[in-house]
């Protein structure tokens, strides 16, 4: 395969400034039970070719599932035909990339296809059956997916790479109702579950079996457990909820398409810009996060990203303050970067890359362990597992709601509520941030469902995340 | 046969769809569904990535002892067909190993009907239209003095459906869009949107100037919390009424007791004045000729004068519901979606105000909003939702859009703004609704704009 990646890039180095082409083989299955029963097995194979050229001014991007040399061929001629047909525009150069070269296999110690489909429904049908028994419950949901993906990748600079991504995970999820009021408990965490870049032996981690009575036990009782109240308060996140808080306030915010304006009318910009680089204020003095492509078993892990950039680590807020940005070569090179953090991925081959976070994820900090962390904290609240999420078209005003909300008191776990939220502003929010818990709490969370970029590509990338403080929260919004 | 009016000869996916069918035993369903689009993006008045897409899928459903296995290829060869084939049969027979399933009997052929949402010029996809749509909206934006940002596509997608139940049929349907951003310098923006069957019926220079006529580049003003009486625009009552259908009327969701309107049907969910339909034949909107599953699509009503009338639903879901309840043709995808089905022709009828700038003749003091952002479902038994404003939000004085507001975030349930709705324009829109998060799946909602009282402002955004 290689050699006609390498035979079109040769054909298209005489016709344009740039390109590239992927070859994307990705086979995807999903098992999932409901309410007792098999929902069903579905399995999807992809294979296809997306072709990227620069030509005089103008990007063209064009993908067949044709993977036939004419097939290929045709598809260069499209892309070429398109990227000639933009109006003309001002072509910043790329920031320089030494030419990609090798082949990354990403982990995976129990090949997750080789599990037979009845294993795989014994344990969620196990664990469907153990969130049951209520009558109060009336939906019990279990799923596992599982996705390689084989990629090859060649560039008219010479670059050429192969490289295996799997993945694996999956959760479940239970909802009770009584007198008109519905409430959801899922596990390992809301919207998918946890799937991380592994095989099979992530699943059999989750342990969903043995999480199930708790999450059913937790529904019923959010029914009849009195509301969030509203107020300002001291607010400690779960380490899921921290996920999807570092992932749209932080993550997003950091893509420099948005931070320069080109994401303007769909994904949005940013509430900060390049020359804020290295100076602006974006938390409290504990505030760390990197953005790392290298972290095993991370979703946002690979060898190389969509346009041959190695995958790597940096600091992106270091004692509160930005350092670094999510970029691509061509948005490096506009914001005046050295060179690209190797942040450009597509969404299988009918998609063009784009800037997308690889794993941002928060440095731990030194207060011990969560319940070492509540003990400290006194009276307030204990927020986790996603219900709902919203931010403004800068990442600057957010609103999330969870599933579950605990009181603290006295130090310890109290009462649950049910239908908690809370609101604020980025900078503000992190810049209340007094406390993250330990090492040994840090954890992956793997997300599988952020979407950008027309037409959509739907990403999937990891969070490293602790428990953490935040004073003076405004809580009980919705 | 063809179902679209002046659809070519070809049947390509037809075809395929029956070679794969041929391959399977038992019950079995294909679908085939082959994409060809276009879609520039632009930013900053300069185009930023254009992509052009062919691609083909094919899906095969396989029932067993009421259990079903579905497998997918991108491949169309023989060899890949048959292992499709086997890949469903053997995922269904390993799901029926765990005992008897629930999974109703696949549907059988119902009489579809003629639709004029293809286009010839559309289907063909010159990468010439594109460029001269950006260039259009760039000169506006020139002489505007601002800044343009969005998108233009175009798209052709072609569905086939086979069955050993007896369904052959195809589709073929086109669909263009253009949505357009204006920035002025100090980054007040304004947003408009053209969605057609065809290109043709676009006229990107009227879009430009709606989208630059909502810059207004005077200091915006900031909103307390509060409950304010609201103009919504066609794009912003459009995303309420998609997040309706998926919450409220969503049949799977109903049966499970999960809706707002569980048990409500025959009951008043919304004020007099809402009738709401999902109408696929409806002059404005994207047609089809049936849903994922190959069922028909029909006129439903949902709300008249008020009252919650029907659900939709797909073959899973109905089969749930029981009783009389059958697929309404609103299957999402092939053996219908987890989260149930869904209108895709979502139809709010008009009112009386002539415009939008009448709608706000009565409000002393409130807000228009253009567009909402980033909603989600806070509480889908609610239907309680939570989103920003962005791109051209106003306050309203003494009955006229008066100064540019902070954009505002609104928690709110979409039936309490549907009974407090007081008027509509006469006018409707066909606002897109489609991202394109996988294949192309162009809907969109027709809707005029529409005065609510009451509207849950929760907070603002920060200067």
């Amino acid at each position: 395969m290689l050699d006609l990646l390498r035979d079109l890039m040769d054909t298209a180095a005489g016709r344009c400034s740039y390109a590239d082409v992927r070859r994307v083989d990705r086979m995807t299955e999903r098992v999932s039970t409901l309410n007792g029963a098999v929902e069903g097995i579905e399995d999807f194979e992809s294979d296809g070719i997306g072709i990227r050229v620069r030509a005089g001014s103008g990007w063209g991007f064009a993908a067949t599932s044709d993977v036939s040399r004419a097939g290929a061929e045709r598809t260069l001629r499209r892309a070429l035909a398109l990227a000639e047909s933009q109006p003309l525009g001002r072509a910043g150069p790329l920031a320089p990339a030494p030419p990609a070269a090798g082949r990354w296999d990403g982990p995976c110690a129990k090949d997750p296809f080789a599990v037979s489909p009845e294993q795989k429904l014994s344990l969620l049908l196990d664990a469907d059956e153990a969130m049951r028994g209520d009558g109060r419950i009336v939906r019990t949901h279990g799923h596992v997916m599982l996705r390689r993906a084989v990629q090859a990748f060649a560039s008219s600079e010479g670059a050429t790479y192969e490289q295996t991504m799997t993945e694996c995970g999956g959760g479940i999820a239970v909802f009770a109702l009584q007198d008109g009021e519905l409430q959801e408990r899922s596990y390992p965490g809301g919207h998918g579950g946890d799937v991380a870049a592994a095989g099979w032996e992530h699943v059999e981690s989750l342990d969903l079996v043995g999480a199930a009575p708790r999450i059913a036990e937790e529904a019923v009782e959010l029914l009849s457990a009195p509301p969030c109240p509203e107020g300002v308060t001291t607010v400690v996140l779960g380490p899921d909820q921290l996920a999807l808080q570092l992932h749209e306030s932080i993550g997003h915010a950091l893509e420099l398409d948005r931070m320069l304006g080109i994401e303007a009318a769909y994904a949005g910009t940013s509430w900060v810009s390049p020359q804020d680089l290295g100076h602006a204020r974006y938390g409290s003095d504990l505030l760390h996060v990197t953005a790392d492509a290298t972290l095993p078993g991370a979703l946002g892990s690979f060898g190389w990203d969509d346009e041959g950039v190695p995958g790597q680590r940096q600091a992106l807020i270091q004692e509160g303050v930005l350092r670094g940005a999510l970029s691509s070569r061509e948005s490096a090179a506009a914001a005046g970067l050295a060179g690209s953090s190797g942040c450009m991925r597509a969404d299988g081959f009918t998609r063009q890359p784009l800037v997308r976070m690889t794993n941002v994820s928060i440095e731990p900090g030194q207060a011990g362990s969560l319940e070492e962390l509540v003990a400290d904290t006194g009276e307030g609240l204990f927020l986790e597992t996603n219900r709902s999420w919203s931010i403004d078209d800068r990442r600057l005003q957010f609103q999330f709601a969870t599933e579950v909300g605990r009181e603290i008191r006295g130090g310890r776990l109290g009462r649950l509520y049910r239908n908690p939220s809370y609101a604020g502003l980025t900078p503000h929010f992190w810049g209340s941030m007094d406390a993250a818990c330990s090492a040994s709490e840090w954890r992956l969370h793997g997300l599988v469902n952020c979407g950008k970029g027309e037409p959509g590509q739907v990403m999937h990338v990891s969070h490293g995340a602790v428990p953490a403080r935040f004073r003076d929260v405004q809580v009980g919004v919705a | 046969m063809s179902l679209a009016e002046g659809l070519p000869d070809g049947g390509e996916a037809l075809t395929t769809a029956e070679r794969a069918l041929s391959y399977s035993g038992g019950d079995a369903q294909v679908t085939v569904i082959r994409e060809r689009s276009l879609l520039s993006r632009f930013a900053h008045s300069q185009p930023t990535q254009a992509t052009e897409v062919d691609a083909v899928r094919v899906s095969v459903i396989c029932v067993r002892d009421g259990h079903p296995g579905e497998a997918g290829t991108t491949n169309l060869d023989d060899d890949a067909l048959r292992d499709v084939a086997r890949r469903a049969s053997a995922a269904a027979e390993a799901t029926a190993r765990a005992g008897p399933g629930r999974y109703p009997s696949l549907p059988v052929p119902g009489l579809t009907r003629l639709h004029q949402g293809y286009d010839v010029e559309t289907a063909a996809l010159a990468p010439a239209r594109a460029g001269a749509a950006l260039r259009t909206v760039f000169e506006i934006a020139r002489r505007s003095r601002l800044e343009a940002s969005g998108a233009w596509t175009a798209g052709v997608v072609e569905t086939a459906v086979a069955s050993s139940a007896g369904m052959a049929q195809r589709d073929s349907v086109t669909d263009a869009q253009l949505r357009v951003v204006m920035t002025a310098a100090g980054g007040r923006t304004g947003f408009a949107s053209g969605t057609a069957k065809a290109a043709a019926g676009i006229d990107e220079s009227a879009v430009a100037e709606r989208a630059a006529g909502l810059v207004d580049g005077g200091e915006p003003v900031e909103l307390p919390p509060g409950a304010y009486p609201v103009v919504l625009g066609p794009a912003a009552v459009a995303d309420l009424l998609d997040f309706a259908g998926g919450l409220a009327f969503n049949g799977l969701a109903f049966a499970e007791g999960r809706s707002p309107i569980s048990g409500r049907l025959g009951q008043r969910v919304a004020a007099a004045c809402i009738n709401l339909s999902d109408s696929p034949r409806f002059a404005l909107t994207l047609p089809r000729a049936f849903d994922a599953e190959g069922v028909p699509k029909q006129p439903l009503p949902l709300v008249q004068d008020g009252v919650a009338h029907a659900v939709v639903h797909d073959t899973r879901s109905a089969a749930l519901a029981g009783g009389a309840a059958r697929s309404t043709g609103h299957a999402l995808v092939p053996g219908g979606a987890l989260s149930g089905p869904a209108p895709t022709n979502l139809v709010l009828t008009g009112g009386g105000a002539a415009d939008e700038e009448e709608l706000a003749v009565p409000i002393e003091r409130g807000i228009h909003v253009t567009r909402l952002w980033y909603v989600n479902p806070v509480d889908a038994k609610r239907g309680l939702l939570t989103g920003m404003t962005r791109d051209g939000t106003f306050l309203i004085e003494d009955g006229r859009r008066t100064r540019p507001l902070r954009d505002v975030r609104f928690t709110d349930e979409i039936l309490r703004i549907l009974s407090a709705t007081q008027a509509l324009t006469a006018g409707q829109q066909l606002v897109g609704l489609g991202h394109f998060y996988g294949p192309r799946f162009a809907y969109g909602a027709v809707t005029p704009a529409l005065r609510a009282d009451g509207f849950r402002v929760t907070s603002s955004t920060a200067g």
